[in-house]
């Protein structure tokens, strides 16, 4: 079982131009890495819907990796995205569901299933053909070169070592650039980062 | 009745790149014609919530989304579009046919008015879809208009005029099966 920081580093030394966009657990602890503005904080509770978020950015950035650092309780919630994102097949999409097993935001309660769920086999079923899943940081750290070039759409089951990490606010208290502001306003800091404003309002 | 050519040559005109959302009688025809062109492309999902999330998605990349779905699939997409699309002020138009709409005059003179009490809201001759559109709309904070015929469907136009003014999404409400 790995943890957030064996998780998160290498992924920050290596994710190059890719848009990264972070969920619940990881969200402030990615801040550690990174200051990017192609980094996004899908951190303000919308029902498990940053699988989906990332996946229209995808769709939208052709030309680089959409990264997506879910929760698996926030993948629980919208399994149907697996399938939405097969069927969408976008190449540049990478979901790693970063598998705790608890809700960690709100106290580490388990998630429905916990100790029992088969991400990769939901993947797999689902359509993906690009399907990883790791408990050991060595062979992480190994394969991440290869999970990042791979054609996508990608799946990645990580399994990660439970934090206690509370809830996200969007304030000056943050040290994280993206959770300082509001989302509107994040929104839009990455659509001229990515030069989205130029193409189209 | 709107016709959904019309409504197709509209989201051309200004500038659609995708349609992200779940097909149902009143739509249909405009998602049998989106499936075969090539201008606008179709993201089909499994359930609404998806679609606002991905049209959020598309947006900070800089596409020009239109989501296309249900009363009843507006209405599972609550917590989805509240923290997608309303808290990132997305400019944008969502599509959403109104079943149950042709049944409503029926309860203005029996109920007199639009009270949403559970004895209204089980009556049998009425959708309670419909019965809880408008409400839900104006209390998400989703501006709204109806859409009935040919002669509505510039209001299309109308509304991406204003989600841009505004920055904020905007409710086309289709009351009719598209022909």
């Amino acid at each position: 079982m790995l943890t957030k920081d064996e998780l998160l580093e290498p992924l920050a030394r290596l994710r190059a131009d890719a848009v990264i966009v972070t969920c619940m657990g990881v969200t402030r602890p990615w801040g550690k890495y990174s200051k990017s503005e192609l980094d996004f904080a899908s951190a303000d509770s919308a029902m498990g819907h940053t699988a989906d978020l990332a996946l229209g950015l995808a769709l939208a950035c052709p030309q680089r990796k959409v990264i997506c650092l879910n929760g698996d309780g926030s993948m629980l919630m919208t399994l149907g995205t697996l399938v939405t994102a097969v069927q969408a097949a976008a190449p540049n999409y990478i979901l790693f569901v970063v598998q705790n097993d608890t809700y960690e935001i709100t106290g580490n309660q388990p998630v429905p299933g916990a100790g029992r769920i088969d991400f990769p086999a939901l993947a797999r079923g689902a359509g993906f053909m690009r399907v990883y899943s790791f408990e050991d940081s060595d062979a992480y750290a190994r394969a991440l070169p290869e999970v990042l070039s791979a054609e996508g759409p990608v799946f990645v089951a990580v399994k990660v070592q439970a934090g206690n990490e509370g809830p996200i606010s969007r304030s000056d208290r943050e040290s994280a650039p993206y959770l300082r502001v509001s989302l509107a306003e994040w929104a839009r800091r990455l659509r001229r980062a990515l030069g989205a404003s130029a193409q189209a309002t | 009745m709107a016709q959904a050519r019309l409504i197709l040559d509209e989201l051309k005109k200004n500038g659609v790149t995708h349609v992200v959302g779940l097909p149902d009688n009143s739509s249909a025809k405009l998602f049998d014609l989106l499936s075969e062109d090539r201008d606008i492309r179709l993201i089909s999902v499994t359930r609404e919530g998806e679609a606002f999330a991905i049209a959020a998605g598309l947006w900070i990349g800089g596409k020009t989304p239109v989501v296309v779905v249900q009363n009843t699939g507006f209405s599972e997409s609550g917590d989805g579009f509240r923290g997608t699309i309303t808290r990132m002020r997305v400019p944008l138009v969502c599509i959403i046919t109104y079943r149950g709409y042709a049944k409503l005059a029926l309860l203005r003179p029996e109920a007199g008015g639009n009270a949403l009490d559970a004895e209204t809201l089980s009556l049998p001759h009425l959708d309670s879809a419909a019965l809880i559109t408008e409400p839900t709309l104006k209390a998400w904070g989703l501006p709204f208009c109806l859409l009935h015929s040919d002669e509505d469907v510039t209001r299309l136009s109308e509304a991406f005029t204003e989600v841009q003014e505004n920055q904020q999404p905007y409710g086309i409400l289709v009351t009719g099966d598209l022909t």
